[in-house]
């Protein structure tokens, strides 16, 4: 495993996510930027909405008749040349693509950005079996370089400053140290054009599949997927079962808000149609074209009536960035491919493990709902996982762990109740909120309590609290209620 | 038509004489053709050129094809180039721009189809080291500012994808209005049967820190002129 992040306990890795500042600092940057171009290219197209609507609706038809579209996109695949396999797991998958680059003596493999391939871990399984294999996607490229996993969907390296990838250029590629963006991108680009010219397979994952015309559509703004997809003799497209759309014609729907939503790009630089191998007197496009459907996962989220429309995911990674929790953690503390309020859905349901407790990480304030371009209803989800995962604990049949998000989400549920029993009463939360001021009064050090005994050590490990004012607090009262108009229900 | 443009000529001749504000010479010519499809494509290209300047490509006006030579040349001039790959032509001739190449000193590559791997090899080492291509695309889409090229044995795919910098040819009547109504004008089946790419601009990255940098694995220079068809 060269991933670092093994599967993980979220809370105590965001524990520790939060206290980077540095981290934070970034993070914040590129989310904030990415949310002001989507809206600025939001605001420029009238029919955003409409198109939102329109591609919510076909992916609502085309999950709904899963079955014919997948059968029909088989036939016309293979009728234009390509090999398809399915796949019902990542084991499976991965071990046909080993077994193809075995087969036809690939040694060198590059790639072009893929979630299908993260999720089923195809790197270490190709170097397993001696292949080199080198990410190209540029942000790919550094956190490969870095042996660490990417931590956005869209951004891999969005948790890196331009000065950590200077330096880790320094090391890995001996260029003399600069955090100049164009010249970190010239020296990739010089040793990624090498690599794209010598390699014998392509590997990518593909954003739509067009059943009408056995097309696989790939969206990507640097040429990496359309490297990948063109030079080499063997290309392998690796596509979740969800991506088929019925015909062409649904496709600019999807186009028209994709890149608005997930980059804030009206549409992005390259999109690829790839449809069969090349043809008679063609110089480029591969030889062979392998197509390999991905289930892992994807038809239990089918049969479930809540979690199946989870299966629209277009992978554009806005919820990320809308997310107050991912905008403070990043992506890394999910421990899982797919982090932020997708991946809490997306991971549990493809991944497993003790990405179970993911969907336990989340405020459900619903922003990522407003900016989805299908209109995912992610809380409602989130809120069905948390159910699902608290009552099966409860059977007690002892098959998996009793997680720790559900006795701290009782624990907050108790929390709330008491407070609100107190704040129902006016006596009863002037008492209250005297009583905690004199508490906190103590500890209170330059106008913030900093630190405080168990239990409420809890909340100061990680927030500061503003100091109680003990005398003014009642003048201030009054100065509230006067500026309600003085009528405090 | 000879007479026709040399009637504009005239009127826009006539216009300069009486003072009249300096237009860009193509932009007053298209506007001052009377016909309500003449001012659609004029609106087309004008729009198309604004979006693609968005994504940092350079626009090279709307040339007659006898202008286009021009407009290829300052571009190789600009680049100082030496050699340059060229794709074959669809409703423009490559060849009058192909001989002027030649005659200011460049070297000039026409990709044709392959007969087998070494002629293949030849063909990406070429491309790999020519300074620019230039090649003609099927359509273009005014709403992004996007191009549409179908890849066929003689117009590579990596034709545009390889050589650092491209010269697009674009023929103004060829230019949609959205992405809808350029995969219609192309076609399920032409898509079912040849690569095809849609390309917005050079090619780019926001990888480090979102800040964008142009020129990741594709062209960094991205230079697209709609030719006006018609005899000059």
């Amino acid at each position: 495993m060269p991933h670092e992040s093994a599967p993980q306990d979220f809370f105590a890795a965001s524990e520790a996510a939060v206290a980077d500042t540095q981290l934070r600092r970034k993070l914040e940057n590129a989310t904030g930027r990415h949310l002001d171009h989507v809206a600025a290219t939001r605001a420029e197209f009238p029919a955003y909405d409409a198109e939102r609507d329109a591609a919510r609706r076909i992916k609502e038809e085309s999950i709904a008749r899963l079955d014919d579209l997948l059968v029909r996109l088989k036939e016309r695949l293979e009728a234009n040349g390509c090999s398809v396999f399915v796949a019902a797991d990542a084991a499976e998958a991965r071990k046909y693509i080993v077994g193809l680059a075995r087969e036809r003596g690939a040694r060198r493999v590059v790639k072009g950005k893929s979630m299908a391939t993260e999720e089923i871990e195809l790197n270490p399984a190709l170097a397993e079996a001696g292949c080199e294999v080198v990410e190209t996607d540029l942000g790919e490229y550094i956190v490969q370089l870095r042996r660490e996993r990417p931590s956005h969907i869209i951004t891999p390296a969005i948790h890196l400053s331009k000065e950590d990838i200077g330096l880790l250029f320094n090391e890995k590629l001996h260029i003399s140290y600069t955090s100049e963006p164009t010249a970190l991108t010239a020296a990739a680009r010089e040793r990624l054009r090498e690599v794209f010219l010598a390699a014998e397979m392509g590997v990518t994952g593909a954003n739509f599949a067009i059943a009408e015309t056995g097309t696989l559509v790939l969206v990507e703004n640097e040429g990496n997927g359309r490297m990948s997809s063109t030079l080499p003799e063997i290309f392998v497209a690796v596509m979740g079962i969800e991506k088929v759309i019925p015909s062409m014609a649904d496709l600019s729907h999807f186009l028209e808000v994709l890149a608005r939503t997930a980059t804030g790009q009206k549409l992005t630089t390259y999109t690829n149609f790839i449809s069969g191998p090349r043809r008679a007197g063609e110089a480029d496009g591969p030889r062979e074209v392998h197509v390999v459907m991905l289930d892992n996962g994807r038809s239990a989220m089918l049969a479930d009536p809540v979690l199946r429309e989870a299966l629209y995911c277009l992978r554009c990674g806005a919820c990320l960035n809308v997310c107050p929790i991912y905008r403070r953690v990043g992506g890394h503390a999910y421990g899982s491919t797919y982090p932020g309020p997708i991946g809490s859905i997306l991971s549990p349901s493809l991944l497993g493990g003790a990405t179970a407790a993911l969907p336990f990480a989340s405020t459900l304030c619903g922003a990522c709902r407003e900016i989805c371009p299908v209109k995912i209803d992610i809380p409602r989800i989130l809120l069905h996982l948390r159910w699902k995962e608290t009552t099966a604990n409860k059977g007690g049949d002892g098959a998996l762990p009793a997680p720790e998000w559900p006795r701290a989400a009782e624990s907050a549920r108790d929390g709330v109740r008491t407070f609100s029993r107190m704040a129902r009463h006016p006596l009863r939360a002037r008492v209250l909120g005297r009583v905690a001021a004199l508490l906190m009064w103590p500890f209170a050090r330059r106008g913030y309590v900093r630190w405080m005994p168990p239990p409420f050590s809890n909340w100061t490990r990680v927030r500061d609290f503003p100091a109680p004012r003990l005398r003014r607090r009642r003048k201030a009262r009054a100065k509230i209620e006067a500026a309600n108009g003085g009528t405090k229900a | 038509m000879a007479e026709f443009h040399k009637l504009i000529a005239n009127v826009r001749e006539a216009l300069e004489n009486q003072g009249a504000p300096a237009h860009n010479g193509d932009v007053a010519l298209a506007e001052a053709v009377p016909t309500a499809q003449a001012a659609r494509r004029v609106e087309l290209a004008s729009q198309f050129a604004r979006e693609l300047q968005a994504v940092g490509g350079h626009f090279l006006g709307t040339p007659t094809p006898k202008e286009t030579i021009a407009r290829v040349l300052d571009v190789a001039t600009a680049l100082n180039a030496r050699s340059v790959a060229v794709g074959a032509g669809i409703s423009v001739d490559p060849a009058p721009i192909v001989d002027a190449l030649e005659r200011a000193g460049i070297e000039v590559f026409r990709t044709a189809p392959v007969a087998d791997d070494a002629a293949r090899a030849v063909l990406r080492q070429t491309l790999a080291q020519c300074d620019f291509a230039l090649v003609e695309a099927d359509y273009a889409i005014a709403a992004t500012g996007t191009l549409a090229m179908l890849a066929t044995p003689d117009r590579p795919s990596s034709l545009t994808l390889v050589p650092p910098v491209n010269v697009i040819l674009v023929n103004i009547e060829r230019i949609l209005t959205d992405l809808a109504a350029a995969i219609a004008a192309i076609g399920a089946e032409a898509i079912a049967s040849h690569r095809l790419a849609l390309v917005t601009g050079p090619s780019r990255t926001a990888d480090i820190e979102k800040s964008i940098v142009l020129g990741v694995h594709g062209p960094r220079e991205l230079h697209v002129a709609a030719v006006w068809q018609g005899n000059d």
